[in-house]
C-alpha cells in the first residue's frame, strides 16, 4: 500500500492569516521602499520610474557639513535622553508601581501626560519658559524637553514589566542577607531590564527623529537633523532628503538590533 | 549660477572693500547681531561670505537663524529684549510682525544710507522695513508638453491643463494668496475683488497644490504639472543644473511682487548694528554676489549684473514696472475667511 502524501489540505484562515500579514508588512515596508527609489535616484527631482541608480545624494548628504553636524547633534542628544529617560522613567515606573504613593493615578496621568499634549505646544511652551527665564536655548535645554517627552514611554513600558513581576523574588533574596541595594541591583534590575531597554529604545528614537519639540529650543549652528531637513525642504526638495530619511531609518534600525544583541529585548516581548 | 571660486573672489573683494573703505555707520565691538535668513543657496552664500565679511568688518558676530518659523518664535520672546535684532521674511510676515508692534514701521535714508539707491518698490507703502530682493511671480511652464507660451494668467486656466495646472495651499503659501489676489485683478475690479477670485479659482480645478515653491519647482522639473504659478528664481536658478524643459512667463497683466524684507525689532539692544546690517545687505557687492547666486532681482538700483541676470531679471525701471505689490495689510486683516473659503473651494 502507497503511503498517502501528507498534505495539508487547504485551510481558509490560515490563508486569510498570512495574506492580511503580508498585506500589514507591505504597508509597513512599502514607504520605505519608496524613499529608497528616491535616495538612488539620479535626478535632481523626486520621479518615479527611477532613470537610474545613483549614490549621489548620500554623496551629498554626507559631504554636507550642516548635514553631518545636525546628525552628529540628533544622535548624541538621542544617547544623552536615552540615559536620562532610562533613569528618570525606571525611578518613576518603581515608585508608581510600588510606592504606595497618595494620588498614584494622578501622578501617573502626570508623568503621562507629555504624550497627549500636542508635541509643537510642548516645545512652544518650553521656549516661552526658557527665554522667560533668562535660560535662552541650551543644549542641555534641548536634551532637557526631549526627555519631558521621552520618559513616558520607559515608565509604560517598565511598570508593563513591573506589572508582572513575583515580588517573592525579591523577598527571598531579603531573607537570604541581601541589602535592599543588592536587592535592587541584583534581582529587581536584571527582571525588569527588558521593560527599561525597550522604554530606553522608544526614548532614543523618538529623540532622534523629533521636531516639533526642537523646533522652537533649537540655536543657529545647533540644529538638529529633523530641523534641518524640514528646512532644506523649503528650499532644495532633492534626493538628499531621501537619502537623509534612508540613513536616519538605518541608525534608528541600529539601534534596535545593538540593544537587542546586548540585552536581548525578545525577552521582553515573551513576557 | 555663481561658482565657488567666483564667490571667494568675491568674498575676499568684499573684506577688501571693508578693510580700506571705513563706513560711516558703525563698528561695533565684539556685539552679536542675531538675525533671520533663508536657508538653500542663499543660506550657503549667506554663511560663507556675507556673513564673515561683514562680521570681519563690523567687528562682531552674526547669528543667523535659518529655522522656521520665525514669526512665532518672535512673538514668544520679549519685546524688550527680542529673539531677532533682525527680521527677514516676505513681506506679508512684516506685515503681521508690524501689527503687534514686533518691528519697525519705516526704515529711512538716514538709518540706512543705501534706501537712497533703491527702486520705489523697495519702500513702498505696501512695505514694512525695506525690501533688498524682489522676486516676480508668474507662470512656469514645460515647453515640451505643447504649449504655448502663456502670455496671460488666464492661460492657466486652459482646459488642457485640468489636472496638470500647479498651485498652492493658499494658507499656509504667500505664492498662493499673492496668487488669489491677481485672480480678483485678472477676472474681477482688482486685486481685492474676492468673489472673482473665488470663482476663478474654482474653475482652476482639478489642481494641483502644494505647501512650498521647492515642491512647485519639482513638479515641473518631473513634469507632474505642466504649468504653474512660481516665481521666477523657481525656474532660472536650474539653468544650467539640468536639461529639462522648463521657462518663466511674465504675463502681460503684470507679475506680483514676492519681495525679500528686512525690518529691525524696536526693543534690538544693537539697533545701530542692525540698520548697519541692513545697509550692507544693499550695498551693490552683496546684492550682485546674491542676486547672482540666486537670482533675485536687487532692489537697488546702482547694481550691475552679468549679461544673462540682467536680461532677466528686473534690473531696470521699465521692467520694474511691471511689478504688483499686493497690500499684504488689506489681506491678514481677513485672512480668517479667505482661508476658510479657499479650503472649502479646494477640498471639494
Amino acid at each position: 500500500m502507497s503511503a498517502a502524501p501528507n498534505r495539508r489540505p487547504f485551510d481558509v484562515g490560515r490563508a486569510a492569516y498570512l495574506t492580511l500579514n503580508a498585506l500589514l508588512l507591505a504597508f509597513l515596508l512599502l514607504p520605505i521602499a519608496i524613499v529608497l527609489v528616491f535616495a538612488l535616484n539620479p535626478t535632481p527631482y523626486i520621479s518615479f520610474p527611477p532613470v537610474g541608480v545613483s549614490l549621489r545624494w548620500f554623496e551629498k548628504f554626507f559631504g554636507s557639513a550642516e548635514f553631518m553636524n545636525a546628525l552628529w547633534l540628533s544622535l548624541w542628544v538621542a544617547s544623552v535622553v536615552l540615559v536620562l529617560s532610562i533613569v528618570i522613567g525606571a525611578a518613576c515606573a518603581l515608585a508608581l508601581a510600588r510606592g504606595n504613593l497618595p494620588g498614584r493615578a494622578v501622578m501617573t496621568a502626570f508623568f503621562m501626560s507629555p504624550l497627549m499634549v500636542p508635541a509643537i505646544l510642548t516645545g512652544l511652551a518650553l521656549f516661552q519658559a526658557y527665554l522667560l527665564s533668562g535660560i535662552g536655548r541650551p543644549v542641555w535645554g534641548l536634551i532637557a524637553a526631549h526627555t519631558l517627552v521621552a520618559v513616558p514611554y520607559v515608565i509604560r513600558t517598565t511598570l508593563a514589566v513591573l506589572h508582572n513581576f513575583d515580588r517573592r523574588i525579591e523577598e527571598a533574596a531579603a531573607v537570604l542577607g541581601a541589602s535592599p541595594t543588592r536587592v535592587f541591583f541584583e534581582v529587581t534590575l536584571p527582571l525588569i531590564r527588558p521593560g527599561v531597554f525597550a522604554g530606553g529604545v522608544f526614548a532614543f528614537i523618538v529623540s532622534f527623529d523629533q521636531f516639533p519639540v526642537s523646533l522652537f529650543l533649537v540655536v543657529p549652528k545647533g540644529e538638529t537633523l529633523p530641523v534641518v531637513l524640514f528646512n532644506y525642504m523649503k528650499f532644495d526638495l532633492d534626493g538628499a532628503i531621501a537619502a537623509a530619511s534612508m540613513v536616519s531609518i538605518l541608525l534608528a534600525l541600529s539601534v534596535v538590533l545593538v540593544l537587542e544583541r546586548l540585552i536581548g529585548l525578545k525577552a521582553y516581548v515573551k513576557l | 549660477m555663481i561658482s565657488r571660486r567666483k564667490a571667494l573672489r568675491t568674498g575676499a573683494g568684499l573684506a577688501a572693500i571693508a578693510a580700506v573703505g571705513a563706513p560711516s555707520i558703525l563698528h561695533a565691538q565684539t556685539k552679536t547681531l542675531k538675525i533671520t535668513t533663508w536657508g538653500g543657496k542663499w543660506g550657503e552664500v549667506m554663511k560663507a561670505t556675507v556673513l564673515p565679511a561683514f562680521e570681519k568688518e563690523f567687528k562682531c558676530t552674526v547669528s543667523a537663524d535659518q529655522a522656521f518659523p520665525f514669526l512665532p518664535k518672535l512673538q514668544v520672546s520679549s519685546k524688550n529684549d527680542p529673539i531677532y535684532d533682525v527680521l527677514h521674511t516676505n513681506s506679508n510676515e512684516q506685515w503681521n510682525a508690524v501689527v503687534e508692534g514686533l518691528v519697525m514701521a519705516k526704515i529711512t535714508a538716514k538709518e540706512v544710507p543705501n534706501i537712497a539707491d533703491v527702486y520705489p518698490y523697495a519702500v513702498s507703502d505696501k512695505i514694512v522695513g525695506v525690501t533688498i530682493f524682489t522676486s516676480a511671480i508668474g507662470l512656469g511652464f514645460r515647453t515640451d508638453k505643447g504649449l504655448t507660451k502663456p502670455t496671460s494668467w488666464k492661460d492657466l486656466a486652459d482646459p488642457k491643463l485640468a489636472g496638470a495646472r500647479g498651485g498652492y495651499l493658499i494658507p499656509v503659501n504667500s505664492l498662493g494668496q499673492a496668487h488669489l489676489m491677481m485672480l480678483g485683478k485678472v477676472y474681477g475690479k482688482g486685486l481685492t475683488d474676492l468673489d472673482a477670485a473665488y470663482k476663478a479659482l474654482e474653475a482652476l480645478k482639478p489642481i494641483k497644490l502644494v505647501d512650498f515653491t521647492g515642491q512647485m519647482e519639482k513638479m515641473l522639473l518631473s513634469a507632474e504639472v505642466s504649468m504653474g504659478v512660481i516665481h521666477d528664481s523657481g525656474v532660472y536658478r536650474y539653468e544650467g543644473a539640468n536639461m529639462q524643459p522648463v521657462d518663466f512667463a511674465s504675463p502681460s497683466e503684470g507679475v506680483l511682487a514676492l519681495e525679500q524684507v528686512l525690518n529691525v525689532t524696536p526693543g534690538s539692544k544693537v539697533k545701530e548694528l542692525a540698520f548697519a546690517y541692513i545697509d550692507y545687505m544693499l550695498r551693490p557687492d552683496v546684492q550682485k554676489l546674491l542676486a547672482e547666486a540666486v537670482w533675485y532681482s536687487p532692489a537697488n538700483k546702482k547694481v550691475k549684473l552679468e549679461a544673462k541676470y540682467d536680461a532677466k531679471l528686473l534690473t531696470t525701471p521699465e521692467k520694474v514696472a511691471t511689478l504688483i505689490q499686493p497690500d499684504w495689510k488689506w489681506y491678514n486683516a481677513r485672512r480668517e475667511d479667505i482661508d476658510a473659503r479657499v479650503t472649502k473651494i479646494l477640498k471639494g
